[in-house]
């Protein structure tokens, strides 16, 4: 048998431990190790933004990350966004504007407009900027922005 | 290329027969035999010492794309995320920035945006936000692209590479770093550990002009087609001095336009020099075409760029 690697992480709050090939990307882990298949592998190759996570607290493409570079930090998927059973205020705000078709692209694009809303980034030109790597096919960006400022307007209430 | 990797997975897994194996899975894992996680620098160098055939791996951006379409092989990764390489320090020579300080870091920095405002501009640029979060200076470096974006902006400041292996520390100027695409100056074993930045020297009456500009499909997310990074000092009367100008994607590495700079320096850029300007630079640049754009568009593009630097540095 190959070869494997301890790596032991706090994943949605909660710290585990896996036990996985040296190679391995922090997307595979999530999703194959841990289950967690809300990460979506779009491009594999860091060009799309469907894997987005954030690796204590900044959005990374986990397809890019070598999951025992992860060991030690901090990862939350789209599954730890919401908490005491409900939804984070920006995945509301997406179902509730539109701001999702295929879905395919959504679960990066909540977790990166999560960091966003936590970054205090209220300018909705920057908001896109900060966006932009993340790709959607479907919706035309238009109403995932909306759903970025309902919140920010929510937050300045 | 690139955006290619997924579908090709994709395609040899529905035409190898039998393949009953759903996507995801070892298959996908990255080639490596073994990951070392060194816990310091010196740990670190003695790894790479032991393993020829090892590769550093810092954010990995550029890394785990190549070594998974096999552009580039190791048999075992040393991981540097524990070696406490990144973050910024200050001393009367200037700013030394480590190795594994990421894009974002560098990009939001005061001091960076103040001092060194074309490097602050070229990390901005890279990738998109979730990239920049996971980009390191070191590896940008490193892998010795021709379209390296924090390169141009590093050489028009003057900055020297601190690289260090188990025979000692030596300093590289960044303007010698790159040998060819994919070559640097760094020799088995040896590994960056922070990029030096010379205090910017200004004398009386003369105000310091730093810009980074590239030419890509889109803003965010695109490999430069072309990148111009341009320093200059200019006194009151609007005479550049001590004119700096380093180009990516116009050569098998970033160059600087020696030159251009020497036909510039001393004089104030008025219309007439600007158009000399962009005939010396397209002269002395080499662009090749490819999949990103031909070599006539690399000409065409470098000189609105060298413009748009020169129409900056002569605005009052």
């Amino acid at each position: 048998m190959a070869e494997r690697v301890t790596v032991s992480l706090t994943l949605n709050g909660e710290r585990r431990t896996f036990e996985v090939p040296p190679g391995r990307r922090l997307l595979d882990l999530l999703r194959d190790d841990a289950g967690l298949i809300g990460t979506k592998e779009g491009c594999g190759a860091g060009e799309c933004g469907a894997c987005t996570v954030l690796l204590d607290g900044s959005p990374v493409t986990s397809c890019l990350v070598l999951a025992a570079s992860a060991d030690g930090h901090d990862v939350v998927t789209v599954e730890g966004l919401a908490s005491a059973g409900r939804l984070h205020p920006f995945q509301e705000a997406l179902v509730t504007r539109g701001g999702v078709q295929c879905g395919f692209c959504t679960p990066g694009i909540a977790v990166t407009g999560a960091a966003i809303l936590a970054h205090r980034e209220a300018d909705p030109s920057e908001q896109a900027r900060l966006l932009s790597g993340n790709l959607c096919r479907c919706t035309g960006y238009t109403k995932v922005i909306e759903a970025l400022q309902a919140v920010t307007g929510m937050e300045h209430e | 290329m690139r955006v290619g990797l997924a579908a090709s997975r994709y395609l040899r897994q529905i035409s190898t027969p039998g393949a009953a194996r759903p996507l995801g899975g070892a298959r996908v894992d990255v080639p490596v035999r073994e990951v070392l996680r060194p816990g310091s620098v010196a740990e670190a160098l003695e790894a790479l010492a032991l393993h020829p055939d090892a590769l550093p791996i810092a954010g990995g951006t550029d890394l785990m794309v190549q070594l998974r379409n096999g552009r580039k092989y190791a048999t075992a990764l040393v991981d540097l995320d524990r070696l406490g390489l990144a973050g910024l320090q200050e001393s009367d020579e200037g700013i030394t920035i480590g190795a594994g300080t990421r894009m974002d870091a560098i990009a939001a920095d005061p001091r960076i945006r103040r001092l060194y405002p074309a490097l602050a501009e070229a990390a901005a640029q890279i990738g998109a936000w979730p990239i920049q979060c996971r980009a390191t200076l070191g590896g940008n470096l490193a892998n010795a692209s021709p379209a390296a974006d924090t390169a141009p902006a590093l050489i028009v400041e003057g900055a020297r590479l601190v690289v260090a292996s188990t025979a000692g520390t030596r300093q590289v100027p960044v303007e010698e770093f790159f040998l060819a695409p994919g070559r640097s100056a760094l020799t088995p074993g040896e590994l960056i550990i922070s990029v030096r930045l010379p205090s910017p020297e200004l004398g009386p009456g003369l105000r310091a002009v730093e810009r980074f500009v590239k030419v890509g499909p889109r803003r965010e997310q695109i490999i430069s087609i072309v990148s111009l990074a341009g320093r200059a000092l200019v006194g009151t009367d609007g005479t550049l001095f001590e004119v700096r100008l380093a180009l990516g994607s116009v050569a098998p590495t970033p160059v600087r336009a020696r030159r251009t700079e020497h036909l510039l320096t001393g004089r104030r850029p008025d219309a007439e020099l600007r158009r000399e300007a962009v005939r010396v630079l397209q002269d002395e640049i080499a662009p090749i075409g490819d999949v990103r754009a031909p070599a006539g568009y690399r000409r065409i593009a470098c000189a609105v760029l060298l413009d748009r630097f020169l129409e900056e540095a002569s605005r009052g």
